[in-house]
């Protein structure tokens, strides 16, 4: 069981700003959990205080009911994707998937061997098994989005997430990729918490969405349930105005033919 | 392009003739005599090998006592804030706006009471305080084209915050300490001034001093001269061979993204 809470979390910077206000939102145990909000809603905030990147100032983030705020990232038990897939460019990508195996140290430490079977099952179930030996530069984007992908989920951690991981690549790749997400996520059913602007994409992949504008929750629930009963004039406008108008806009397209 | 090379060695060229004709005249036509006297002369003589050595290890400590403060402190100033942070960088540029000359009295003065005259340690500590501020900036530079995102990965992998530097951001500015260690060594190397100043004894020179040692009152020894200049410089343009990959790359860092 594997849930994440946050109970009156708020995120402060030095100049005064808040980023997040008093966010009350809980991830059930292998939920796919999307939040969505347009720039600077406090999403991504919200995300990398659960990874440990960035301090609470009030309230409290737990994981399976342990309070996780002065864990040190590391310890927390979560893994990442960044938009940028963040892989090291001086690694190959086998050392890049096995980097965090290796950083076990002590009691948790991993035998050469299993890092190796590790690896290997990684590269197999991403189709990276041809890659292993080459440089991130050698590689295309979807490529590399995969290796951020095995890099995030080797160490089997118990919260996976991902922030915008999709919006560097093409649209017919970025397709690709959020049904390979959705896949894998089918597959081990590891509780995720994902971040994008983008309410199409929320809508096809999350199994609950989480709305945030100004730092401050607006909604938190199934898509479609939210998409009909929206809670307020923001969500209302953000995400059923914005869905209506694409299903129109692409209709006008067949109608005009 | 011709041109600009012909000029470039044209010097070269004059001092090199000047090296292999005999005697230790100026004048001459280039190419009209050979002799390799003078390089045995220099390569036989024992000063030669003593000031050598002498720069060797002033400027390989140079080297390394510099990095080993200019690369944390250029990390620091990079990533970090902290008070004072600001006041300190331009503090470093402050003091590179001054002729060094300025300087050379209170330098003789700080060395002598420590009693750090005569003394490798003295040209070091010297040598590092003048290459810090360029080397720190230099540095700062770089890891401040290290994407952040790289570092949060690697503390997501459990790396704690010595690790991030050790394994992560270090590899990757491998050629900006490069170009750092370079300039550093070069800075020593070639140093003149204060070597001459510090330096009392012909067995504490460094090359550039023993070097105008040859040019003294009583006999220019221009062929001795030229011999060892060329002969003080094949090191260097054998490390610009060297680190010339890792040059072009650490100097145009930052120009593309990475």
């Amino acid at each position: 069981m594997v849930r994440v809470d946050y109970k009156g979390v708020t995120k402060r910077y030095e100049d005064g700003f808040e980023a997040v206000i008093d966010l009350d939102l809980d991830v059930k145990d292998g939920e796919f959990l999307v939040l969505l909000g347009p720039s600077g809603c406090g999403k991504s905030t919200t995300l990398r205080m659960l990874a440990g990147l960035e301090d609470i100032t009030e309230g409290e983030i737990s994981i399976d009911g342990m309070k996780i705020n002065h864990l040190p990232p590391g310890a927390r038990g979560v893994g990442m994707v960044f938009q940028s897939y963040a892989l090291y460019p001086h690694m190959t990508i086998s050392e890049n998937l096995s980097f965090g195996l290796r950083m076990e140290k002590g009691e948790s430490r991993i035998t050469d061997a299993e890092i190796a079977e590790r690896v290997a099952e990684s590269a197999e179930l991403l189709g990276l098994t041809e890659q292993l030996d080459k440089k991130p530069k050698e590689l295309s984007g979807g490529q590399r989005q995969r290796v951020a992908l095995g890099r995030a989920g080797i160490r089997r951690p118990k919260v996976l997430l991902m922030d915008e991981p999709l919006s560097n690549l093409d649209a017919e790749l970025r397709n690709q990729m959020r049904t390979e997400i959705r896949r894998l996520h089918d597959q081990f059913g590891t509780t995720t918490v994902y971040v994008t602007h983008d309410q199409i994409e929320a809508m096809i992949l999350a199994d609950r969405i989480a709305i945030l504008d100004g730092g401050k929750l607006q909604q938190h629930g199934e898509p479609l349930e939210v998409y009909n009963n929206p809670a307020n004039d923001f969500v209302r406008g953000f995400l059923c105005k914005h869905i209506n108008e694409t299903v129109d806009t692409a209709n006008r397209i067949f109608e005009d033919r | 392009m011709i041109h600009f090379v012909i000029i470039t060695l044209l010097p070269l060229i004059w001092i090199l003739d000047i090296a292999l004709s005999p005697g230790n005249a100026l004048g001459g036509t280039i190419g009209d005599s050979f002799t390799s006297e003078h390089f045995s002369k220099i390569l036989g003589s024992d000063s030669f090998w003593t000031w050598m050595s002498n720069s060797l290890i002033v400027s390989i400590g140079t080297c390394l006592l510099g990095l080993t403060i200019a690369i944390p402190a250029g990390y620091a100033f990079s990533r970090y804030k902290f008070t004072g942070r600001d006041v300190s960088m331009f503090a470093f540029l402050l003091v590179q706006m001054f002729p060094g000359i300025i300087i050379l009295v209170p330098y003789f003065l700080v060395m002598k009471s420590l009693g750090l005259l005569n003394s490798h340690l003295g040209l070091i500590l010297a040598y590092c305080v003048t290459a810090l501020p360029l080397c720190v900036w230099m540095l700062k530079g770089f890891f401040d084209t290290v994407p952040r995102e790289l570092e949060e990965a690697a503390v997501l992998d459990g790396c704690n915050q010595f690790q991030v530097f050790t394994k992560v951001v270090l590899p990757l500015s491998l050629p900006a300490v490069a170009v750092t260690a370079l300039f550093s060594f070069l800075a020593a190397w070639n140093e003149f001034l204060l070597a001459l100043t510090f330096n009392t004894s012909n067995d504490m020179y460094t090359l550039p001093v023993g070097l105008a040692s040859l040019i003294s009152s009583t006999g220019q020894a221009w062929g001795d001269f030229a011999a060892a200049s060329l002969l003080v410089s094949l090191p260097v343009a054998l490390l610009f061979l060297f680190f010339q990959k890792f040059l072009i790359e650490g100097l145009s860092a930052g120009g593309v993204k990475g």
